[in-house]
């Protein structure tokens, strides 16, 4: 009978458990390394039928309007403007010589200025009843391409809202039984440039006519704004998806 | 710390790591507040098949053409832009379908007609564009001095199938045709054609269209003052309400059982309902010194819409017919809300109304939101609309084009048309079964 050597008190517990836990969290890293890899490969959005979808506007550049006054009928915004070739390199500036500063006016005692004179004026000149330039509901810091009397949510995702809407159409044959309950998904993939990489229908709503409709206005709103920095890599990556209702 | 056990926390913590970042979450942006565009619809020219026919392919193709440019889901193409033969078939094997997408028509309607002794008889047939199939086909047959019904007959049809709801164009409005000093009424088709005369002589004002859609209450100043009156064409009135200093402003309930009306007594003018022939008279408001009018049923048959100046201005209120007393009020925006007239879907109520610029324009309010929308705007005065009995268009008087004149409309304010009717100044139309 051999002596056994003596265990001691603050020595760890053998864990006969130990010897499994390293291989197993291997293979299992290696099973959703693979998965991931998958997923990267098809690049397709993972969609969570959960989450709620957010809403995005872009305010109008406009005044806002009292909300004691009847409503005007708003109006479209202007078309997007082409986007400007880049900037030629400024010349080498050449500094020009001084000139003295011009005298200050000094108005006469009772002289008005032509501002003030209009003013007066104003109340009984005909011309000043002639048709007053529409009163757009907005905001003084929104956007000329923007469509809602309010903002919402990001900005470029307002953009971008606003730009697929402008080319938002569907057939006014869809019965209204019908259209509460139209729902389609479109998937979405932008650059860094704007450029429209891919998309597709990723939920039918059941009905063709509207199926054919968002996925047109989302092919005729390409290409889009440059996604700011925040969002080049989410977008170009994960895509984005646009659930459009009626 | 074992170096396996440590091993295995730093590659549980790498795998959840991994975890989160393979669930980060693709943003879902919803998009809504489509643009509905009118479906492309090409109508070549009704064809006669028999040589009688011939009297009647134009006031029909005319008829049928209107009602098709009014619905607001149709844009009907110019005939001037069609590429395919005249001489082209009535079925689809005999039609170049690729011809009528050239010219970006969605769907295709070919009709013919025909005579058949004292009868017409029609034959219309309905193609997809896209998909070369004829998805309808429809035979009707009227007497032959009725064309127009043939065409509203066909029109209804058409709008059945692509909303799966009743057209608008088998209905009737009556108006008021001014004459000088005087104002007739008159009741004709939907689109103000084959007008009959009512009542002629006098001061008539405030039509509404008979629950039977052939005869027509109103209000009448022949007696002296303004008392209500029923009258089918042809026949004589038959005194509705006479009491009181002024009775105007009549109005059918859904069911065509009950009329509201304007009573003016004393101080005040309230709302009274009583039966369809004027009996068992009852007021429904009781406010001294104020007035109260123009009232327009809720489609369920429960509530009225009024015009009151409990507030100092003339403003749309809603009464419960079950608690009179507590009238809601509907409009806050504005200080002159008139002449409301109720969808008969239930959800708005179209009225006229005076902006900060003293033009009068039709706007409609939802009832629960309080949400108002304006439909009319720069185009003269626009007022007194009246929703058709489908909800869908708008029928209003107009000074656009410098006389009062009778236009329709969609319930959201497009697809403004004049009513292709006789010259002369017309309004305050009314529009009914």
């Amino acid at each position: 009978m051999s002596a056994s050597a003596p265990t001691s008190l603050l020595a760890a517990p053998p864990q006969p458990l130990g010897r499994f836990l390293v291989p197993s969290v291997l293979v299992h890293a290696v099973l959703l390394g693979l998965v991931l890899g998958y997923g990267a490969l098809t690049a397709r959005p993972m969609l969570d039928v959960d989450q709620k979808p957010i809403r995005a506007t872009l305010v109008r550049l406009g005044t806002p309007r009292d909300e004691k006054l009847l409503p005007r009928i708003e109006e479209l915004p202007p078309p997007p403007k082409e986007q400007a070739p880049p900037p030629a390199p400024a010349p080498a500036v050449v500094p020009s010589p001084p000139t003295a500063p011009e005298p200050a006016k000094t108005k006469a005692p009772g002289e008005k200025t032509g501002d003030e004179r209009q003013k007066l004026l104003g109340a009984f000149d005909k011309m000043s009843k002639a048709k007053r330039p529409p009163q757009t509901s907005g905001a003084l810091d929104g956007d000329p391409s923007g469509d809602s009397a309010e903002a919402e949510g990001e900005r470029y995702y307002g953009q971008l809202s606003a730009q697929v809407k402008r080319f938002y159409d569907v057939s006014e044959t869809i019965p209204d039984q019908d259209r509460v309950h139209l729902v389609a998904q479109v998937a979405l993939f932008i650059d860094p440039t704007g450029q429209l990489a891919r998309f597709r229908l990723a939920k039918s709503s059941g009905n063709d006519l509207f199926d054919s409709a968002v996925l047109a206005a989302v092919k005729r709103a390409a290409p889009f704004a440059p996604p700011p920095d925040h969002l080049r890599t989410p977008l170009q990556k994960y895509g984005i998806v646009l659930q459009f209702r009626p | 710390m074992l170096p396996t056990t440590r091993l295995a926390r730093s590659l549980l913590l790498v795998l959840a790591t991994l975890a989160a970042r393979a669930h980060a979450q693709t943003q879902v942006l919803e998009i809504s507040g489509a643009n509905f565009r009118p479906l492309p619809l090409a109508i070549p020219a009704t064809q006669a098949l028999t040589e009688e026919a011939r009297a009647s392919v134009g006031v029909f193709d005319e008829a049928f053409v209107f009602d098709a440019s009014s619905a607001g889901i149709f844009q009907v193409l110019d005939r001037k832009s069609f590429l395919a033969d005249a001489r082209e078939g009535f079925t689809a094997p005999s039609i170049t379908f690729s011809r009528w997408a050239d010219v970006g028509a969605d769907a295709l309607v070919k009709v013919q007609l025909a005579v058949d002794g004292a009868s017409l008889r029609g034959e219309m047939r309905l193609f997809s564009v896209a998909s070369g199939k004829e998805d309808l086909r429809l035979v009707h047959v009227v007497p032959l001095t009725e064309p127009r019904r043939l065409a509203h007959f066909f029109a209804d049809a058409l709008y059945r199938f692509f909303t799966h709801e009743p057209g608008p164009f088998q209905t009737h409005i009556a108006f008021i045709h001014r004459v000088g000093k005087g104002r007739e009424i008159w009741l004709s088709g939907w689109d103000g054609r084959d007008a009959v005369v009512v009542a002629k002589e006098g001061l008539n004002v405030l039509p509404a269209v008979g629950p039977d859609g052939n005869s027509v209450a109103y209000t009448s100043y022949r007696s002296g003052k303004p008392d209500i009156y029923r009258q089918r064409p042809g026949a004589p009135p038959t005194l509705l309400v006479s009491a009181g200093q002024m009775a105007t402003g009549v109005a059918y309930s859904p069911d065509g059982k009950r009329i509201a009306y304007s009573l003016a007594q004393g101080d005040g003018t309230n709302i009274y309902v009583a039966n369809a022939d004027g009996s068992g008279a009852r007021a429904v408001t009781d406010t001294t010194y104020f007035i109260n009018s123009s009232p327009s049923w809720a489609p369920d048959g429960k509530r009225l819409a009024i015009v009151s100046t409990r507030a100092g201005s003339p403003q749309l209120y809603v009464l419960s017919l079950d608690n009179p007393t507590d009238a809601r009020r509907l409009t806050f925006q504005g200080n002159y809300n008139q002449t409301p007239s109720w969808s008969p879907r239930g959800d708005l109520i179209a009225f006229t109304a005076r902006d900060e610029r003293n033009a009068f324009d039709l706007f409609t309010i939802n009832v629960d939101t309080g949400k108002v929308t304006r439909l009319t705007q720069d185009q003269g005065n626009n007022a007194e609309p009246s929703f058709s009995p489908n909800g869908r268009l708008i029928v209003f008087t107009s000074t656009r084009n410098g006389i009062p004149q009778l236009f329709v409309m969609t319930a959201n304010g497009q697809n403004q048309h004049p009513l292709p009717m006789e010259r002369g100044e017309f309004d305050t139309a009314d529009w009914g079964p």
